[in-house]
């Protein structure tokens, strides 16, 4: 009796229905690239410096194969005469900053361990830097063939150093890296009699991989090749204004641009 | 080491895509990684293992697909496939190629479980 008594007092218990026939599973379709974000706001960077006549250009290499060097001597050539700018990324230290800095305003971009510098890290040094009147902003990369290869940074010109000590196979061995360059500086020339490099062979390696790739040639520390270097940045700057004035052309007499 | 912080921005969209359609849990994740993504897989597995189950995304299984450099040759119009990162045209032999794909990590689509309306009472 006290058995039924209790079974109507009971309060009416639900059907056991387990989470999965409760829930309904979607396909969501995305196909979108994970890292469109960073690449508009790099985009977006580009078009700003485009428009305000300042060629960005982001260098890239192996520790030790001589960025600090040649921007030093691309300095000293230009003695004052061209407004540049370095953004200096390393994962630890501020030594190379402090090489540049009797040349140039330069800005410090520490890592810290992270083996590749990304946008958001080269908006904050843009912002410290606090210059919008340069011709030439200068991204010194951290040392790494790798994984600056999948970064855009905003730049203009991505610039891929090899040292003649590092070996004539590297852009087989990194191919993204000198895909994705525009031009290929060869650099310590004065070491080439005393190691088993061809230049010819590191080009044509390189082209393989990249036959846009413009090829150059310098010596940092007997200034050899520097002038040639720092006129191919001139001709690269000077193209990048002209694309502006003849967007603005464009925008302001489509009628005239048609017609021709 | 950037495959890490990939993961991460990957599990945070794929977060917000679960807000977004009002979703519980999220069963599976379909990305396709290009070979010349610099992306390399077995990193970015055990990157997503390690970061998965304190994410909002916790018990998703991660499908990977991976696809190889495409390419159009601009000499003679063929579309084409890179192997070996050697960019040349294996028909006419000429190196001025223009990438079309393979270059890219891609968030493809998930399984998003949702709680199921005709069991609420509310709806």
């Amino acid at each position: 009796m006290s058995d039924s008594s209790m079974s109507i007092s009971r309060p009416p218990t639900p059907p056991r229905v387990s989470p999965v026939e409760m829930s309904q599973t979607r396909n969501v379709s995305v196909n979108h690239d994970i890292r469109a974000e960073l690449k508009q706001q790099a985009e977006e960077m580009r078009l700003l410096f485009q428009r305000r006549g300042t060629l960005i250009v982001n260098i890239v290499s192996s520790p030790g194969a001589g960025k600090t060097s040649l921007l030093e001597a691309t300095a000293k050539h230009w003695q004052g005469t061209r407004r540049m700018a370095v953004l200096v990324g390393d994962i630890a230290t501020d030594r190379d900053a402090k090489r540049l800095a009797p040349y140039c305003p330069v800005e410090q971009l520490t890592t810290g361990g992270a083996c590749h510098l990304e946008m958001p890290l080269v908006q904050r040094g843009i912002d410290k830097l606090g210059q919008d009147d340069l011709e030439f902003l200068f991204i010194e990369n951290v040392g790494n063939l790798v994984c600056p290869a999948s970064h855009d940074l905003a730049e203009h010109l991505r610039v891929v150093l090899l040292s003649v000590t590092e070996g004539e196979d590297k852009p087989g061995k990194y191919p993204k890296m000198f895909r994705t360059s525009h031009a290929l500086v060869i650099s310590k020339t004065d070491l080439l009699p005393h190691v088993p490099f061809s230049v010819d062979s590191a080009i044509t390696d390189a082209r393989l991989v990249n036959p846009e790739l413009q090829p150059l040639t310098v010596c940092s520390l007997t200034g050899e090749g520097v002038a040639d270097w720092c006129r191919f940045l001139e001709q690269r700057l000077e193209q990048l204004r002209q694309s502006v004035a003849w967007t603005d052309e464009t925008n302001r007499s489509p009628n005239k641009v048609r017609e021709s | 080491m950037h495959e890490t912080s990939l993961v991460r921005s990957l599990l945070k969209q794929v977060g917000a895509l679960l807000d977004a359609h009002l979703g519980e849990s999220v069963e599976t994740i379909r990305v396709e990684i290009g070979a010349l993504a610099g992306i390399d897989r077995t990193l970015f597995e055990l990157a997503f293992l390690d970061l998965v189950g304190e994410s909002r995304c916790r018990g998703a299984v991660l499908l990977i697909h991976e696809v190889p450099i495409s390419g159009t040759c601009l000499y003679c119009g063929r579309d084409i496939i890179i192997e070996g990162f050697r960019f040349v045209c294996p028909v006419c032999h000429s190196t001025h190629i223009q990438i079309t794909g393979g270059e890219d990590v891609r968030l493809l689509d998930v399984d998003i479980s949702s709680p199921d309306p005709s069991s609420c009472e509310s709806c």
